[in-house]
């Protein structure tokens, strides 16, 4: 199990490496003129040219990432360019933000498609063409739609949620989870529709195998064949599409920040990219990728759990 | 049991945040005396000298006093500086300053102070920095007088040191390592402030002038998306925000105080006049046909919904080197435009290559293009990203393109288009005539002055420097609580324009 772990870390040190680099030679190459953003529109070429400077972009790129590399290497991402703050206590701030709304989403999208997936599965019939239905039409509308509407109807209209804006946890319980209801909604929604649809797929193999038959002809009762036998058996692909949907999910929270105005790592993301704030993006990639690390690192754990044959790989 | 389960979660998922009262109720923080204000620019750091213009002036105004207060029609008024006067040369501004005022670390404000924080906020490579070009040196004279040298008269000068390029930082901590440090009305409260999305500022209680400032509170919020900064105003998260031409109708059905105030001037923007990219170009007659080319009226209404004024000049009306007499000059007029590129010399037009601009002016691209195929100039459209699109244009890339610029106050203008060197002029030095036209207005004063520049602005246009088609308008939208006065030639609104309605 610790061999399998330690590939598992290195692979994802490497992944790290590998997008970081990538990711530097666009912002260098391909990206916004930073100085000329930061000086202003009325800024002159000499103006221009001596922020260039002071940013160090008149030098090769390579020049400037082996400079980056060191200081991040050692926790340092440097200043945002635009802000003048900590790269760190930036993401800092705003990492509770955009894993709020995300991890929020995900345990949406997890209960209710557990729920609507067996159901459909179980029950059949009208149910599952119900749910079928809705799961192809929850897929078919993109997040920052579902977010627009939502945004429209519930906060603008009825004032039920607020519009815009972010309250920390720890400031008001009740304030954060009103913050963050109608974004987690917004992300889930493709989440659900996914989920669901494997979930049920799952289960409903799961129930034509033959030890589900023979646990019957015992007199098991459908509750604990249900929850002990075949959910268990149905868990390990519901839990790959699961894991695939958190990295689609915060990839969609970049637009769902901006939707509702959270001051998140996607929003700042993508200001800082717009923008050619170097630092910052750089920050919240190296972010990015460690969480997706993260969670795929616990999927692989919980694979383990479920499936003791998959540690002697 | 389960279908009481599937419901509960359903349920529960939506129920609980309204039984907590309601975004409606909390979410709207904005009791009487807070003014709750939503910024579309990111904030650059409490450092003055890279402090940023536009909008962002209401990220300083809390915090940090100006030497002089703009009125609404941009007219510098007493604030920190009671008097001020120019020697004969009018290279030589002399301040006096108001007495008994002190920043929030206790230091008092006095000319050293000024000096100092003048000459940091120039060292900068932001915008208000850039406003200070003109300064060589500033002495302190006594306690209460400040000498600013100019290299050479600056006819805005007064008036830019009423925006965060004259604003005053306390002299031990100019950079603003731990915070800004001023001595503005109101304090920053860092523990309800989030760098980058919410700044709260509570009160200075020593403030020279507090009833300039009738909240007690002040909060602003930076939201990017101007989708999300709309819904924030509907759903009376906050008080003010600039909303777009096209959203403004929607807020003012929702109840909402929409107004628009003139910001810049928009139009197909000539930047090769000396043909060196398009040699038509460089003939006055194709640039006067280019300005016969556009429905100016038309783009108003059905381009930006109303929420701009027709001009055929650049100054933009209301400041003090608009001419009406002018705007009669180029009517829409296809016709005649076409006449006028015959007698230059191109019957048949010409093929001219423009920077895509439909990222940002979608409305404009295409009626810009129809308007000069219409009268034989082909277009095509060079897709570079909006990213690259000023240095591209500043490096003198493209012969014209559509464009904006503000041009209130005259000498600015001449500064950011016409003088040798500004940013944009990318054919630098060309026109002795206008030139020697400049430098007579930099040096004249009072009704000279502005008859100096009024013939600069007739110049411009019977040489048809560029082909305006109208002021666009900044539009800003506001709750009833509140009454708003925008202030001239400038996009964001000051706070102290600002006061509870009734």
């Amino acid at each position: 199990m610790l061999t399998f772990l330690v590939r598992r870390v290195a692979a994802g040190l490497v992944l790290l490496y590998v997008l970081a680099t990538t990711a530097f030679a666009m912002m260098s190459l391909t990206g916004s003129d930073a100085a000329r953003n930061i000086a202003g529109n009325l800024a002159t070429p000499a103006q221009i040219a001596v922020k260039k400077h002071e940013l160090g972009l008149d030098r090769p790129w390579i020049e400037q990432y082996a400079q980056w590399l060191g200081h991040a290497v050692r926790g340092d991402f440097g200043t945002s360019w635009f802000g003048g703050d900590s790269v760190s206590e930036s993401l800092v701030l705003k990492a509770p933000v955009s894993l709020s709304i995300v991890v929020a989403g995900l345990l949406l999208a997890t209960v209710l498609s557990v729920v609507l997936g067996v159901a459909a599965a179980v029950r059949r019939g009208w149910l599952d063409r119900v749910v079928q239905a809705t799961a192809i039409v929850g897929y078919a509308v993109p997040s920052f739609l579902m977010a627009l509407m939502l945004s429209a109807t519930l906060a603008v209209q009825l004032r039920w949620l607020p519009a815009t804006g972010y309250v920390p946890l720890a400031d008001s319980p009740s304030g954060w989870l009103q913050s963050i209801t109608l974004p987690a909604i917004s992300l889930a929604i493709g989440a659900i529709a996914a989920t669901a649809q494997q979930v049920r797929g799952s289960v409903i193999d799961v129930l034509r195998q033959d030890f589900v038959r023979t646990l019957r002809s015992r007199g098991m009762s459908e509750r604990r064949v249900l929850f002990r036998h075949v959910l268990r058996n149905a868990a390990p692909p519901a839990l790959t599409v699961l894991s695939l949907q958190f990295i689609s999910l915060v990839g969609g929270a970049v637009v769902i920040e901006k939707v509702f105005g959270l001051p998140g790592v996607g929003s700042a993301a993508v200001t800082a990219t717009v923008n050619g704030d170097t630092p910052l993006v750089m920050g919240v990639v190296v972010y990015l990728v460690l969480i997706v690390v993260a969670v795929n690192l616990l999927v692989d754990l919980a694979y383990g759990w479920l499936n003791p044959k998959v540690r002697v790989r | 049991m389960r279908r009481m389960v599937m419901a509960g979660v359903a349920l529960a998922l939506v129920a609980v945040p309204a039984c907590n009262g309601g975004a409606g109720t909390t979410a709207s923080a904005t009791g009487d005396d807070t003014l709750t204000l939503s910024i579309g620019n990111a904030h650059t750091g409490w450092d003055l000298a890279s402090a940023a213009l536009g909008d962002n002036i209401q990220y300083y105004e809390p915090v940090f006093d100006s030497l002089v207060r703009l009125d609404t029609k941009a007219r510098p008024r007493p604030n920190l500086a009671t008097s001020w006067s120019y020697d004969s040369t009018r290279t030589v501004l002399t301040m006096k300053l108001r007495k008994d005022v002190r920043f929030t670390d206790g230091r008092a404000l006095d000319a050293t102070a000024v000096r100092k924080s003048l000459l940091h906020n120039k060292e900068g490579t932001n915008e208000a920095a850039g406003k200070l070009r003109a300064i060589d040196s500033v002495a302190a004279v006594d306690p209460r007088t400040v000498a600013i040298h100019l290299s050479a008269p600056d006819p805005q000068l007064v008036v830019n040191l009423g925006d965060p390029s004259g604003m005053i930082a306390s002299p031990e901590d100019l950079a603003a390592k731990g915070g800004p440090v001023g001595s503005g009305p109101y304090v920053l409260d860092k523990g309800a402030t989030t760098n980058g999305s919410t700044y709260a500022f509570t009160r200075n209680p020593h403030y020279w002038n507090p009833k300039a400032y009738p909240f007690d509170k002040i909060v602003i919020k930076n939201i990017s998306d101007p989708t999300a900064r709309l819904n924030a105003l509907l759903g009376g998260q906050v008080d003010w925000a600039r909303i777009t031409p096209q959203t403004a109708q929607h807020a003012k059905s929702r109840g909402l105080e929409v107004q628009g105030h003139a910001d810049s001037v928009e139009g197909l923007y000539i930047w090769d006049r000396t043909g060196r990219i398009v040699p038509a170009l460089g003939k006055v007659k194709v640039r006067q046909a280019l300005n016969h080319a556009f429905d100016r009226e038309s783009i108003v209404e059905k381009l930006n919904l109303g929420y701009a004024t027709a001009t055929s000049q650049m100054a933009t009306a209301g400041s003090t080197w608009y001419d009406t007499s002018l705007e009669s000059n180029y009517t829409y007029d296809p016709a005649k435009a076409r006449k006028l590129l015959a007698e230059a010399g191109y019957p048949h037009g010409f093929t001219v290559t423009m920077p895509d601009v439909s990222s940002v002016a979608p409305g404009q691209q295409v009626v810009m293009t129809q308007a000069l195929e219409d009268i034989g100039i082909k277009v095509k459209v060079d897709k570079i990203p909006f990213t690259r699109l000023f240095t591209a244009l500043q490096s003198g890339e493209y012969a014209m393109s559509w464009f904006k610029l503000q041009s209130g106050q005259p000498w600015d203008f001449i500064q950011s288009e016409l003088a040798k060197g500004a940013a944009w002029n990318p054919a630098k030095d060309f026109d002795p005539k206008l030139n020697s036209m400049i430098d007579k207005a930099q040096r004249a004063q009072g009704a000279a002055q502005t008859a100096a520049f009024r013939e600069i602005n007739a110049y411009l246009q019977d040489h048809a420097f560029n082909a305006p088609w109208d002021v666009l308008d900044a539009v800003q939208g506001n709750s009833k609580k509140i009454k708003v006065t925008p202030r001239a030639f400038v996009s964001a609104v000051p706070i102290y324009d600002m006061a509870p309605a009734g």
